[in-house]
């Protein structure tokens, strides 16, 4: 039986219309194909096909972070050598159901057994993975996923339908509590998933969404075997390569090699190169010392001290990457003195941004505007950055003042944990909106003491992560629901009409040069008068001892662990 | 037989108050580990004074590049975010001796270690008196919940304390009062327990002197000496405690300077810096070996007068 | 002797039951409201109310305290009017709360209004049956309560004709759900019967983690002791013996430094200098299998810090002791009949010169664990003292109330070892 042909989504060739006339990046078109159904090879050869030019700007993508991931292994398979163990320093936390995972570290232990049906690379390209492809309709309503043949679990079974049916099941069932089900609400219920025969799927989206295959690899999303009874560390069954040998909270996790994986390695024989992980759960100063002297090999997620400490040690190498994860300086609306757009803005122009970006992240980042959209998503409309006016920002609440009948300056608490890089963003703030008449009080908590109020607090910075589309956080927190109250992630209680329609109108355009047009409009109205600023985009690093190969840096701290290899 | 004695009450016929400060600077003079370890401690005392009206540059603004070595410049070298180290270093000794922060933008004069101490000297001092002095129930009752308080080591205490109360400067304060008074008790009472056999006191237990009266007047002020060279070494442990807590990330908040959480910070840059840990970390130790070595050389003193 | 050790072990008991209680109450009005912090600030007061009752956070503190020191299964036992017994599911591995019912071990749950048995099977599973009638009684406002025990190991009161609402917690938000009871009390065998309750660090008893942890904890005291002790009681003898001249000097200006350098500095010096620079020893306990504690190499960094900050005081002590009895009139004594120096110093001065400081090191014991707390967490070395200070941060309030029980145990107990010992060594206090 010769495999069908694969059916090629009309707007992909539009997209290609738009790559050949230089209106999108290549980078941008095989996000977009992949999207929409196309295998790689597919999105690369179409690609190719409008492009006879070299690849235009490719955006900041770091050499080691680019590319790495794609299946096509250019790596002579000679070099490739198999065995070893791999080392790393990460927080271990409870895990039970896969469905019910809150942190990212108890997926990175769960990825490495059970896998996702797609896979969203360092560059934001999600490919089919588990799936051997998808197909959209073209009102992008009702999605058919194609399984491969031939996976099995590591308990023997093979890998079908009903499994994936199943998963999708736990994932929708009240009972066990999963993530999953608000963010794939607009499915519809298990009603609408339709098992087509033993290796096919189809979803009946009660609302159309192109973010599908995004959604399929949020990090609760694994497939579990139809057998599976609810907890993972007593039932470690996957389809991937390694298998769970001793999982204890807040020591070690450590995983072995299976021998009959799925994959193959350019040498022919199956992956995984490594024959062993362990991953131990040790304070983050002490893993920085620990990798020097060779005691472990990488740090899950280094913090900015981490990296300058390890950037320059010979034997460890550091790969980086550009992501949509940023420290949001955020103000309530709803309450003096920031329900006035001017002292909102004049906070906004303190932002001394390349100040900042240096000071709290050693310049590792992309500076930003006023808006929660990233350069690295796809529909990011390029906008000026904004400078640092102290002056304008004083005439600013000299006005209010003058206004108000107060004096300044104007005092001011800035709330936020004691993380990463926030107390030093805090602090430079602090110093930079002096001069414009801000007396900023710093109320710097432990982390836990911060989410616990992080939608209370009138002025305050928090930390957003990452997501592969500009559109996916936007909903989450600047609007408001059905009933008019500001949605729960809505921090700052900003809501306006006319961005909410922006949105809507933008969640609705597939066209990525249409969205991108009304994605200037948005970030307009949230650099006018939104409620938040934002100075930069971290970059987020891997930090592996060097003997370690083809290792990536993912924007959302993922390891994808099946491919490296540890040079003896 | 029980006609009260004109005896020498210490209390009434006493030189002024300088003059006694005079008296007891002198006998610390007298001993060279005391007076190298008050000369240890009055510069620091003069560094924090200094350090109210002038710093080289402002201790917490960013003027310069981050982590730089000691320089012409920054004689100390720069913190992680460009701050001027020696500046920074000379503003932490205020909070831990000059003043104190209080949640509503109050300022209290005299710093969070002192403040500490004061309150365990008080609060250990009424228990300890009581215990010794009353005896029976008192004392059975109060050495029982202070043997309650001694078992906690102290550092399950502070962390138990902050992860109750939050950060503060008054969290801090109250940390160190509570592991503190007990030890002050203890040495209270014992002292109590000497001085309540002598004639004096029973001469004022005669006249119908209430049993307070007794405590603070007759015999708190018979128990300095020795209750002063407590309160050094105490100011000390203060001092340490304060580091350990800033080290763990838990003490004074940002963003004034403090010695331990400066310690914390250049931890985390240890590799681009390993001086700025150096620096807050000697003035750690200087303070506490001269708070202690002015203990020695009081204690060595006042010993030496008695016999 | 035996009166006094008894009365030792008297006093003890009762500082005990104070820093219990007083932990327990600080804790306690510390963490404030937890359902908060574990509902998010979303939740309604409504939910919060249903998920304090589930944990049995409605009930007086007193009855709390007790729960948690002694359990309640004995308090449930007689409103379920069956014996209680915890059972280990062989599938899950958990340990589950059961009423042993006439030879079956029962459970129960109300559906539509109506009671449900769940009969334990061999395998774990459970045969569910409607309950009879009979199971209903009287309860304080006439009408027909039922206390048993629940599918979530609470004891559990529903009302007939009355299903109770509650609100219960999933990761995807609160769910509403009725048939629910109107009472719970979730049972524990309480501390001292060696159940401290789940961590809400890792969703497992804290008995999971506790004992490597100790045993981690003990080897790295352990061996710091043994390194300490003989190397300051030498020290402290030969500066007492040598008092006022140079070696004394050098001995004491340098043990006072050390004990001035917080443990933190030291620490992090030892990882720069020796493990980052030199590479002679591994900077950090990394522990990559429960083995790894006997791989000494591992634990030489730490001991040494905890050396360092230790060996100065007990230095001191011993020195000061020493030179008290050398001044003594006896030791002076013996010197002046001719008795050889060496002799005296080792037959008489040093076994007199030592009591104090067993005593003090006992004491010390304290010290040490303060010591520990920073030294394991500037070395990630997973111990008693790490584990208390993450779950401070935490706010995983019974880890902290277990952990911190057992390190006052463990504080009070030397003291009381100490105590003991020096009433030994000097029969004249025995009686005092």
């Amino acid at each position: 039986m010769s495999q069908p042909t694969p059916r090629i989504h009309p707007l992909i060739y539009e997209a290609q219309d738009q790559l050949r006339r230089g209106r999108i990046t290549r980078r941008e078109f095989m996000r977009y194909a992949t999207l929409l159904g196309a295998s790689v090879a597919t999105a690369s050869a179409l690609a190719a096909c409008a492009q006879p030019t070299a690849p235009a700007q490719e955006g900041a993508a770091p050499a080691e972070g680019g590319g790495a991931a794609a299946p096509a292994q250019e790596a002579a398979p000679a070099s490739v050598q198999r065995g070893g163990t791999l080392r790393k320093a990460m927080q271990l936390q409870r895990i039970d159901h896969p469905a019910r995972m809150s942190w990212v570290e108890a997926a990175n232990v769960v990825r490495q057994v059970a896998e996702y049906l797609t896979l969203t690379g360092p560059d934001n390209i999600t490919r089919p993975y588990l799936l051997e492809r998808w197909e959209a309709s073209d009102d992008v309503q009702t999605w058919t996923l194609y399984l491969r043949k031939g996976i099995t679990f590591n308990n023997g079974q093979e890998l079908t339908a009903d499994d994936v049916i199943f998963t999708i099941g736990q994932w929708l069932d009240p009972d066990v509590g999963s993530s999953m089900l608000g963010l794939i609400s607009y499915w519809g219920g298990m009603e609408n998933v339709e098992k087509v025969d033993d290796y096919t799927i189809r979803l009946h989206l009660q609302s159309p969404n192109i973010a599908v295959p995004e959604h399929l690899f949020h990090y609760p999303a694994v497939i579990l075997p139809r057998t599976f009874e609810g907890d993972f560390i007593k039932q470690p069954v996957g389809t991937g390569a390694f298998t769970l040998a001793e999982y204890a909270e807040g020591e070690r996790a450590v995983l072995k090699a299976r021998p009959d994986y799925w994959q193959t390695g350019v040498d022919g024989q199956p992956l995984p190169y490594l024959d062993e992980i362990i991953y131990v759960s040790i304070d983050k100063d002490a893993a920085v010392a620990a990798i020097q002297a060779g005691q472990i090999d990488s740090i899950y997620q280094p913090r900015p001290s981490d990296y300058l400490a390890l950037k320059d040690v010979p034997g460890i190498s550091v790969y980086s990457v550009g992501t949509a994860q940023t420290f949001v300086l955020r103000v309530r609306v709803d309450l003096e003195p920031w329900d006035d757009n001017r002292v909102r803005t004049a906070l906004k122009k303190c932002q001394d941004r390349e100040k900042i970006l240096q000071l709290s992240y050693f310049g590792e980042g992309l500076v930003g505007i006023d808006a929660h959209v990233s350069p690295v998503h796809p529909e990011y409309c390029e906008q000026p950055i904004p400078a640092y006016d102290p002056e304008g920002a004083r005439a600013l609440l000299e006005e209010y003042a003058a206004e108000k009948g107060i004096e300044l300056p104007l005092r001011v608490t800035l709330a936020t944990k004691n993380d990463e890089a926030e107390p030093e963003i805090a602090q430079a703030l602090k110093e930079l909106a002096e001069p414009a008449g801000f007396d900023i009080t710093l109320d710097i908590t432990e982390p836990s003491g911060y989410w616990d109020r992080w939608t209370e607090v009138d002025l305050g910075i928090t930390a957003w992560t990452h997501r592969p589309l500009g559109i996916m956080v936007l909903p989450l927190a600047y609007i408001a629901d059905e009933e008019g109250k500001p949605v729960p992630w809505n921090e700052t209680r900003w809501v306006d009409e006319e961005f909410t329609q922006k949105l809507r109108e933008a969640e609705r355009t597939l066209d990525l040069e249409a969205r991108r047009e009304i994605m200037c409009d948005i970030e307009a109205i949230m650099q006018e008068r939104g409620p938040i600023g934002i100075s930069y985009w971290k970059n987020v690093w891997n930090i592996t001892r060097s003997e370690f190969q083809n290792v990536v840096a993912h924007p959302t701290s993922y390891d994808l662990l099946y491919e490296i290899w540890k040079e003896a | 037989m029980a006609v009260a004695q004109p005896t020498v009450d210490p209390a009434r016929r006493r030189p002024s108050r300088l003059q006694r400060l005079w008296a007891g600077l002198a006998l610390v003079f007298q001993s060279r580990v005391g007076t190298i370890g008050l000369a240890m401690v009055l510069f620091w005392v003069v560094v924090a004074l200094i350090s109210l009206v002038w710093t080289p540059y402002p201790p917490n603004a960013s003027l310069f590049e981050q982590n730089l070595p000691p320089n012409g410049t920054n004689w100390l070298g720069t913190d992680h975010l460009g701050r001027d180290l020696l500046s920074r270093l000379m503003t932490g000794t205020q909070v831990i001796l000059l003043k104190t922060r209080l949640p509503n933008g109050l300022v209290l004069p005299i710093g969070v270690a002192i403040w500490g101490v004061l309150g365990s000297l008080v609060l250990g001092t009424v228990l300890g008196l009581n215990a010794g002095y009353r005896g029976g129930w008192w004392d059975q009752t109060i050495m029982q919940v202070l043997d309650a308080l001694i078992a906690f080591p102290r550092i399950v205490l502070y962390l138990v304390v902050i992860a109750a109360l939050g950060q503060g400067d008054w969290v801090v304060i109250l940390a160190i009062t509570v592991t503190g008074a007990p030890g002050v008790a203890r040495l209270v009472r014992s002292l109590a327990l000497d001085i309540k056999t002598r004639d004096f006191i029973r001469a004022a237990e005669t006249r119908g002197e209430s049993p307070w009266y007794i405590m603070f007047v007759e015999i708190l002020p018979n128990a300095r000496g020795p209750l002063i060279v407590d309160a050094m070494l105490r100011v000390g442990y203060a001092i340490f405690a304060i580091g350990t807590l800033g080290f763990l990330g838990i003490g004074l908040p940002p963003p004034d300077p403090d010695w331990g959480s400066m310690v914390n910070d250049a931890r985390r840059f240890i590799y681009a810096n390993p001086l700025a840990v150096v620096w807050p970390s000697l003035a750690i130790a200087s303070l506490v070996v001269g708070l202690n070595l002015f203990a020695d050389g009081l204690r060595e003193e006042t010993t030496r007068y008695q016999k | 002797m035996a009166r006094f050790i008894l009365r030792s072990l008297l006093s003890t008991a009762v500082t005990m039951f104070l820093v219990s209680l007083a932990l327990f109450l600080l804790v306690e009005v510390g963490s404030g409201d937890i359902t908060v912090k574990i509902l998010g600030v979303f939740s309604t007061p409504e939910q919060r109310a249903s998920y304090r009752a589930q944990l049995g956070l409605d009930q007086p503190w007193y009855l709390r305290y007790l729960d948690w020191l002694v359990g309640n299964d004995w308090r449930a036992e007689r409103l379920v009017g069956h014996p209680l017994v915890t059972v280990r599911n062989p599938q899950s591995g958990e340990l589950e709360w059961w009423a042993q019912v006439a030879g079956e071990q029962l459970r129960w749950d109300m559906e539509e209004g109506q009671i449900y048995e769940l009969v334990r099977q061999e395998d774990g599973s459970a045969m569910r049956r409607p309950a009879p009638e009979t199971i209903w009684r009287e309860g304080p406002e006439g009408e027909a309560v039922f206390w048993g025990v629940d599918e979530q190991n609470r004891a559990a009161m529903w009302i007939q004709g009355k299903p109770g609402v509650a609100f219960i917690l999933t990761k995807a938000g609160m769910r509403q759900e009725t048939d629910a009871p109107h009472r719970y009390i979730p049972l524990r065998k309480g501390l001292l019967r060696g159940d401290p309750g789940m961590s809400l660090m890792t969703g497992r008893p804290v008995m999971a983690t506790l004992p490597t942890r100790i045993r981690n904890t003990f080897v790295l005291a352990g061996l710091a002791f043994m390194v300490v002790m003989p190397l300051a009681l030498l020290f402290g003898i030969v500066a007492g013996v040598n008092e006022g001249r140079p070696l004394d000097r050098t001995i004491s200006i340098t043990s006072l430094a050390l004990t001035a350098t917080p443990e933190f500095v030291t620490g992090v010096f030892l990882i720069l200098i020796l493990g980052i620079w030199l590479r002679v020893l591994p900077p950090t306990t990394v522990f990559l299998s429960d083995s790894d504690i006997w791989n000494l190499k591992l634990l030489v960094l730490p001991v040494l810090t905890l050396t360092a900050v230790e060996l100065g005081y007990v230095v001191r002590m011993t020195r000061a002791s020493m030179v008290e009895v050398m001044n003594s009139p006896y030791i002076r004594t013996a010197i002046l009949k001719g008795m050889p120096f060496r002799r005296v110093v080792f037959r008489h001065a040093v076994r007199n010169a030592l009591m104090a400081p067993i005593t003090v090191i006992m004491l010390h014991v304290n010290w040490l664990v303060g010591g520990i707390v920073v030294v394991e967490v500037v070395f990630g070395f997973p111990g008693l003292g790490s584990y208390i200070y993450d779950a401070a941060i935490f706010g995983d309030f019974n880890a902290v109330e277990a952990a911190a029980m057992l390190m006052v145990t463990i504080a009070v107990g030397t003291r009381l070892v100490g105590d003991v010992i020096y009433t030994l060594l000097n029969p004249r206090i025995r009686y005092s």
